[in-house]
């Protein structure tokens, strides 16, 4: 197994393509953790405590080896360079075809350095590469940049295929997002402003390569067998229909959406409050988000206007079916009630290219301000430069606070442009008045749109992830679903990591689950294909299989649970050489001292175990517990001694 | 001799054609129950319900809580006038 990195150093323009070979992919097994890989290498020579919206700072994208292969599992690629938003180590997933599409080129990874003395774009068409003057893409959407694109670059060798930013980017919104073939969005922590302080507006792709398969017999076996189990479960003809649109009816029930900045956790309304309702009125047809996906849970929506009374307002709109997340930001954080506006609310943040988390986070923040009286008519007018009402669900406030933040039109796009935590700390500094009971976030970075409180897992990975709040890097299915079996799987037969009534094993399920998620992302997988588990919950055995044959690198089950532990210790050791410690492992005071009132598990708060289960997670992954730095002898045994040196001159190792 | 009420959301309730039902069960445990509910409602239901490898209750990609919250397995005995409801396990997104 070989691969072909692109370098591009936008100050000097000069492009040139390395062979990463294969003892790198034996060590980082690819996709995200060739990506981390890159991003440590680079801070070697380049100062890790650079400004993240200056020329230091770099943007990786990769797609591991299992894209493409016909393994049938679904394809992200993955984006990683350090936060604006957070500063910290920063990455995001995203699936679409531009992805697919890198693969059948010269490259499967992009680093890309410096800064463009003006707009620019790559373009990468096989294995010829070039900056192209972007002047007349930028002050664009994402749609109309895409579209722009593709009709400029034509169809021969392919179709062009982009990853793009809007004017998001191009004002450096710490938020703002990267997104495939205007589609699928790269929303997580900021990588369209790292762009954006680039002066790189897109990158587009053309390729009609082939892509190695190492053993293509023993792949196309395994993908029959794949297809076969994901065909076999009828759940997955549920999850077809819906996407991730029918976790709404289980939170609802059990009581774990984010209603109006997490004060409560049940939708309110007719409407959203059924996945049913949205299929019915506003569905089209099943799509798959990336070729090589043997799901297909994306589809297309278009309103016709006389389904309610507000998707009068949006007639003709099309767009594809939100998400879950976009649902839980908009019907949840925002109390939006009607899915049109749901709809339009995913369409409006994605053609803007913004991260929806952050952004609903931090205008629920405001919203909950006015609620309880604690900002004026006169503060509300300092915000916007004029009257907003900021009532919950009002749409026509929501699209306003999109567009002061995208645009920096104003002193609420100014404070807010960096998420929820970093815009409520500054605007209690403006007023003089602590705000930060309201604000609602992890380790500084915004939460997702779900309730925590009753499962110590998720409070755990919201605090510990190594890019901020978040669920996915350690997503807690285990916990959240009360998979038993897993549990005695896993923990030699103790059913504790499924139990919410205990915090035993819920921070050695962050480990391990963070170990899991790991090599997915090194895949280069889809997790819902994980997740809706036909092949067992088990990546580092059944997936295993799949990258032997796309690589032929055949290792045992522990070995590649060994290597997704590596790479999970890079990131650490990332933001451990940036100085971060158990101080910033913390979640927000709500979820850790207000209990939830409503929903099946009312009376949870995260403080009664809050510091149990973060010691547990540090002893599983054999670090500090005190300073939860990471120790030779930990980081010796992973075969990274040379990682544990640059700790040790930096200050950064657990002495 | 108990009754069990039942609820059914998004894809098990397409599947049923309705949200809620209720059976009379004579040993009165979640096996008997996930029996009638197959026997009722198809194949389609038992594919969704039951584990073909081991005839346990599906568990992937669903969840099946009781009245407290508590996901409920093909061994677990059922109170009269308890409420079990099966939902879709999906998260994220």
């Amino acid at each position: 197994m070989e691969s072909r990195l692109l370098r591009v150093d936008l100050t000097k323009r000069e492009l040139k393509s390395e062979v990463i070979p294969h003892s790198v992919f034996e060590k980082w097994i690819g996709g995200s953790g060739i990506n981390n890989w890159i991003m440590w290498e680079h801070f070697l020579t380049h100062d890790i405590n650079c400004d993240p919206r200056g020329p230091d700072n770099i943007f990786v994208f990769g797609v591991g080896p299992l894209a493409g292969t016909g393994a049938g599992s679904g394809i992200k690629g993955r984006i990683t360079f350090k936060s604006p938003c957070y500063n910290m180590f920063g990455d995001s997933a995203g699936g679409g075809k531009f992805p697919y599409a890198v693969r059948f080129t010269a490259f499967e990874y992009i680093a890309i350095t410096g800064k463009a003395d003006r707009p620019v774009y790559l373009h990468i068409c096989n294995d010829e590469v070039a900056l192209v003057d972007a002047s007349h893409l930028w002050g664009k959407d994402t749609k109309q940049t895409h579209q722009l694109l593709q009709a400029e670059l034509g169809s021969y060798p392919s179709k062009a295929h982009t990853l793009t930013i809007s004017q998001a980017g191009e004002n450096q919104v710490g938020i703002a997002s990267v997104v495939s073939d205007a589609l699928r969005i790269h929303a997580r922590c900021g990588g369209g402003a790292v762009l954006g302080s680039k002066n790189l507006k897109a990158i587009a792709v053309q390729g009609n390569g082939g892509l190695p398969v190492k053993m293509p017999d023993e792949m196309l076996a395994w993908s029959d067998d794949f297809r076969q189990k994901i065909d076999e479960n009828e759940a997955v003809y549920g999850f077809k229909r819906r996407g991730t649109l029918g976790a709404v009816e289980m939170y609802q029930h059990i009581g774990s959406h984010f209603w109006r900045n997490n004060q409560g956790n049940m939708f309110r309304g007719d409407d959203v409050t059924s996945s049913d309702n949205w299929v019915k009125k506003y569905q089209k047809y099943s799509e798959v988000c990336s070729s090589d996906c043997f799901i297909a849970c994306d589809s297309k929506y278009k309103i016709k206007g006389d389904e309610s009374e507000a998707a009068a307002k949006y007639v003709g709109e099309t767009f594809r079916r939100p998400e879950y997340l976009t649902t839980g930001s908009a019907a949840g954080a925002l109390d939006v009630r009607d899915w049109s506006e749901v709809g339009h609310w995913g369409k409006i943040t994605n053609d803007y290219g913004i991260d929806n988390q952050d952004l609903s986070c931090s205008i629920s923040f405001l919203m909950e301000l006015k609620q309880r009286d604690l900002i004026s008519r006169k503060d509300v007018v300092d915000l916007f430069g004029r009257e907003q009402s900021l009532e919950w669900g009002n749409m026509d406030d929501i699209e306003n606070c999109v567009e002061s933040v995208v645009f920096k039109k104003d002193l609420f796009g100014e404070l807010f442009c960096d998420g929820p935590y970093l815009g409520a700390l500054r605007y209690s500094e403006r007023q003089g008045k602590n705000f930060m009971k309201y604000a609602i976030y992890g380790k500084g970075g915004a939460s997702f749109t779900e309730e925590m409180r009753p499962f110590p897992t998720w409070m755990n990975n919201m605090a510990v992830a190594s890019r901020g709040a978040d669920h996915l890097k350690g997503i807690g299915l285990i916990e959240k679903f009360q998979r038993q079996d897993l549990s005695k799987i896993y923990f030699d037969g103790r059913t504790e990591a499924a139990d919410l009534s205990t915090p035993e094993l819920k921070g050695a399920t962050t480990a391990l689950v963070e170990n899991q998620v790991a090599l997915l992302n090194s895949y280069g997988v889809c997790m819902f294909h994980w997740m809706l588990d036909p092949a067992g919950y088990t990546p580092q055995e059944y997936y295993g299989k799949a990258y032997a044959a796309a690589t032929g690198i055949d290792r045992a089950p522990e070995e590649l649970m060994r290597d997704g532990e590596r790479i999970c210790n890079l990131e650490k050791a990332i933001n451990s050489r940036i100085g971060m410690r158990r101080e910033h492992d913390t979640i927000c005071e709500r979820w850790m001292w207000e209990p939830t009132d409503e929903g099946m598990y009312p009376g949870s708060v995260a403080a009664n175990v809050f510091e149990e289960v973060l010691d547990e997670y540090y002893d599983w992954r054999g670090w500090e517990r005190q300073t939860g730095l990471q120790t030779r002898e930990k980081l010796e045994s992973l075969d990274l001694g040379d990682v544990a040196e640059v700790l040790a001159e930096d200050g950064a190792l657990a002495s | 001799m108990i009754t069990v009420q039942v609820c059914f959301k998004s894809h098990f309730k397409e599947l049923a054609g309705t949200s809620e039902d209720s059976f009379e069960l004579e040993k009165g445990n979640m096996k008997e129950l996930a029996s009638k509910i197959c026997g009722k409602y198809g194949k389609k239901m038992q594919a969704m319900l039951m584990d073909p490898e081991n005839q346990s209750l599906n568990d992937r990609g669903t969840m099946f809580v009781n009245s407290k919250g508590l996901r409920v397995s093909i061994e677990d005995h059922l109170d009269d006038g308890e409420q079990v409801t099966f939902l879709v396990g999906i998260a994220g997104g």
